[in-house]
């Protein structure tokens, strides 16, 4: 009896254990996290921004903002679906490379067959963009690229151009350098959280398929991708969740303008542009809202879609 | 004794982090409570700032010692230095802030004095921010150029600050290029064969023939007509295009069309820069004396520079550009300090002739300015011995401050912006207006915008 009782104590004073464990973090996201969340939501209900030294609200305006981001400019054109297909379209041409490169990198990487001398030289090497700050990148591009900068020397040199190539004035250079940027910031990222998730799988599954006389692409989609996804899912949908947040890379390269005509402005980077002189609290947080919902629901769709749990 | 030792820690990562939310909160109740008292002067005085050049000034001709590159020591007192960058408005974002915070700042957090340049000092005179300068002893205005007094004034006349320099602005050409083009390197002559903007863009003809162009980017001479003016950025809340604004927009166009203008890049530009080498092929440049002391530092340079194959003429129209304003701040604990600093640079003679002499500047006192402009012995060997502060001596009795606005530095900047676009040929001339108008939309939500 006396014996039963105790026992049951430690089992409860375990489960409270945990949670003593993690409240922690959960403090740490209440305060830092949730709440500005909240607090971000409410605010843009409110018509609330600097003009000079006075302060204009706040007034409540209910959805007044969302109005005015969903207003088409004289040209017709809706900025934040403008800057939405930007930002989608420049988050694609760099994470689909990235994702190829990485995927191929992790495979000969690990691949007992191949068996690549010197790994960690590798694997450091093509970690190491993403040790330096992106504005500091970016800044660097934008230096090698002006039109007096050492590319434009280089072309004139090899007689490619007689006139210095405007690169950061075209819409194609542009975005194919922040394409290039994010590309090589993260592809040793992607990688080596790739090799782990193949390390990860039994070795003796590749072993009997090559045993049973199946080709490396056989292996690939049949055995590594099925038992890889868990890993790709969280690679993609954190390159995704970047993606949507993309801000530095072109706020730097175009000195945030975005140029040209906007073809690079980012929702980020609209979204900041609100907090510039005008500390316009309450379209910035309307901008955030909007930002929010389209990760939620992007992050959901991928997620349902390929999550193995939902094939079954 | 592992549970004592988890709940330790647990509670030690929460109280580490309680701890730290805490922390920030005594600073400001500390300062507000702190009485300030009015006999004693604060220790510590806070200089806001966009660079370094008056701060240089300051450290040279006003402290006793430099302790580093943010750190002066005048007695017993501490100057301090805060610095934002100018561009798209960083500056001003962060000194309102701070201004915002001015009256729950511990007293050596204080803004002090702060500089503010033409195109929005109005904002901070025109508010409680800034206060009379009258009352803490600046008050002779007797040799300072009256359109710097009128500047730092509010609308009912009462000054808030001062500027330790004039900044009429001129046409800096390359003497070699005038040579070749015009036959003549003499500012007079340079001068009559280009005083009306018929006769710039006859000589930008000229230019062109012989290989040169008459200007490095399109917008260099955006301040010329942006300074002459009739109406201002902003009239009755809606957002207002001038015809010389306009007028600008125009000839830009046809200078890059023609290929008068090297470049379609910013006033700030390495491109614009790069022609300021020896091997520079741009004819013309606009500015004030800093432009060529503080921003043509490709032209200084011993080996790949033109040292003294420079000069300057008044161009086709009277213009100024940027200025740098010391503003009092409300609140300050430093006030006569703050006043004293102000005096020195505006009356106190021997500082102002070194700013002319030592820094080439064009200082902001009549008197010295005009034994300068006298003296024929004295000149600039940037410019080839040419006596600067005679030229700008004239061109100050010429400058108009009108049409100001609070709203003038990102409208001037994203209207020059949004117009590189169109002259670069990456968009047509109505969505460049239509993306200058939804900038000016988003900076400032008050703005009416068609």
């Amino acid at each position: 009896m006396e014996k039963t009782n105790k026992n049951n104590k430690k089992s409860i004073s375990y489960a409270k254990w945990g949670y003593y464990f993690i409240a922690p973090f959960f403090l740490v996201y209440a305060i830092f996290t949730l709440y500005p969340q909240i607090l971000t939501i409410y605010n843009s209900f409110f018509e609330n921004y600097r003009d000079g030294l006075n302060i204009i609200g706040p007034n409540f305006v209910g959805l007044a903002n969302y109005k005015a981001l969903f207003t088409a400019d004289s040209s017709g054109v809706i900025p934040l679906i403008k800057y939405l297909g930007n930002t989608v379209w420049l988050w694609v041409i760099g994470a689909v490379p990235q994702f190829v490169v990485s995927m191929l990198l992790a495979l000969f990487f690990t691949s007992t067959r191949l068996n690549i001398k010197g790994q960690q030289f590798f694997k450091t090497v093509i970690y190491m963009p993403n040790i330096i700050m992106a504005s500091a990148f970016a800044m660097l591009f934008f230096a090698l690229f002006s039109q007096v900068g050492p590319v434009n020397q280089l072309v004139m040199a090899m007689g490619i151009a007689d006139t210095p190539i405007n690169f950061l004035g075209l819409q194609v250079s542009v975005q194919t350098l922040i394409g290039l940027m994010n590309f090589l910031m993260w592809f040793g990222n992607t990688t080596i959280l790739l090799m782990a998730g193949i390390q990860g799988i039994d070795e003796a599954l590749f072993e009997s398929a090559r045993l049973d006389g199946s080709t490396s692409t056989q292996v690939f989609f049949n055995i590594t991708m099925p038992l890889l996804m868990p890993i790709f899912i969280f690679v993609f949908i954190t390159s995704m969740i970047g993606g949507i947040q993309m801000f530095d890379v072109p706020q730097i390269l175009t000195n945030r303008a975005g140029t040209p005509n906007h073809t690079s402005t980012t929702l980020v980077m609209y979204l900041s542009s609100y907090l510039g002189i005008s500390k316009n609290y309450g379209m910035a947080g309307a901008v955030s809202v909007l930002l929010f919902i389209i990760t939620a629901v992007l992050s959901t769709i991928v997620f349902k879609s390929i999550s193995p749990s939902s094939n079954k | 004794m592992k549970k004592l030792l988890s709940i330790l820690l647990a509670m030690l990562m929460v109280f580490s982090l309680v701890g730290c939310t805490q922390k920030e909160e005594p600073t400001p109740t500390d300062g507000g409570d702190t009485p300030t008292d009015e006999t004693a002067e604060g220790k510590v005085l806070n200089l806001w700032t966009w660079n370094d050049e008056f701060w240089g000034f300051l450290g040279k001709y006003y402290a006793d010692e430099t302790i580093d590159e943010y750190t002066l020591k005048k007695g017993d007192v501490t100057i301090k230095r805060t610095t934002y960058p100018s561009d798209g408005g960083a500056y001003q974002d962060a000194l309102d802030a701070a201004l915002l915070n001015q009256a729950d700042a511990a007293a050596d957090d204080k803004v002090d004095l702060f500089l503010a340049e033409a195109d929005y000092i109005i904002k901070y005179t025109n508010s409680d921010a800034t206060m009379d300068v009258k009352s803490i002893g600046v008050t002779d205005f007797s040799n300072t150029y009256k359109y710097t007094v009128e500047a730092a004034s509010d609308a009912n006349g009462v000054v808030k600050g001062v500027s330790f320099q004039c900044c009429p602005s001129a046409l800096i050409y390359r003497r070699s290029i005038a040579q070749d083009v015009l036959g003549t390197d003499d500012p007079a002559e340079v001068q009559a064969a280009l005083d009306t903007w018929e006769k710039f863009d006859a000589v930008a003809a000229t230019a062109k023939e012989k290989g040169y162009t008459m200007l490095a980017t399109s917008v260099d001479d955006y301040r010329v007509f942006s300074n002459n003016t009739t109406s201002a950025w902003v009239v009755d809340g809606k957002l207002n295009i001038d015809p010389a604004i306009q007028a600008w927009m125009d000839q830009a166009e046809s200078y890059t069309t023609n290929g008068y203008a090297k470049y379609a890049t910013g006033v700030w530009s390495d491109e614009k820069n790069s022609e300021m080498f020896k091997e520079g092929k741009s004819m013309c440049f606009f500015g004030p004396a800093w432009y060529f002391n503080f921003c043509m530092g490709n032209a200084q340079d011993p080996d790949k520079g033109c040292f003294g194959d420079w000069a300057i003429c008044k161009g086709p129209q009277a213009h100024f550009w940027g200025g740098t304003w010391m503003l009092a701040a409300t609140g300050t604990d430093n006030p006569t300090m703050v006043a004293d600093i102000m005096n020195t640079f505006i009356n106190n003679e021997d500082v102002c002739s070194k700013l002319v002499s030592e820094e080439a500047q064009f200082s902001n006192n009549q008197k010295v300015n005009n034994k300068f402009a006298a003296d024929a012995s004295y000149g600039n060997d940037f410019l080839g011995g040419q006596n600067d502060t005679a030229v700008f001596a004239e061109l100050a009795k010429d400058i108009k401050f009108q049409n100001i606005t609070p709203y003038d530095q990102i409208c001037n900047e994203q209207l020059q912006a949004n117009f590189l676009e169109f002259l670069a040929g990456t968009v047509d001339k109505d969505t460049a207006m239509t993306n200058f108008k939804e900038a000016v939309k988003v900076a400032y939500p008050s703005i009416t915008v068609e």
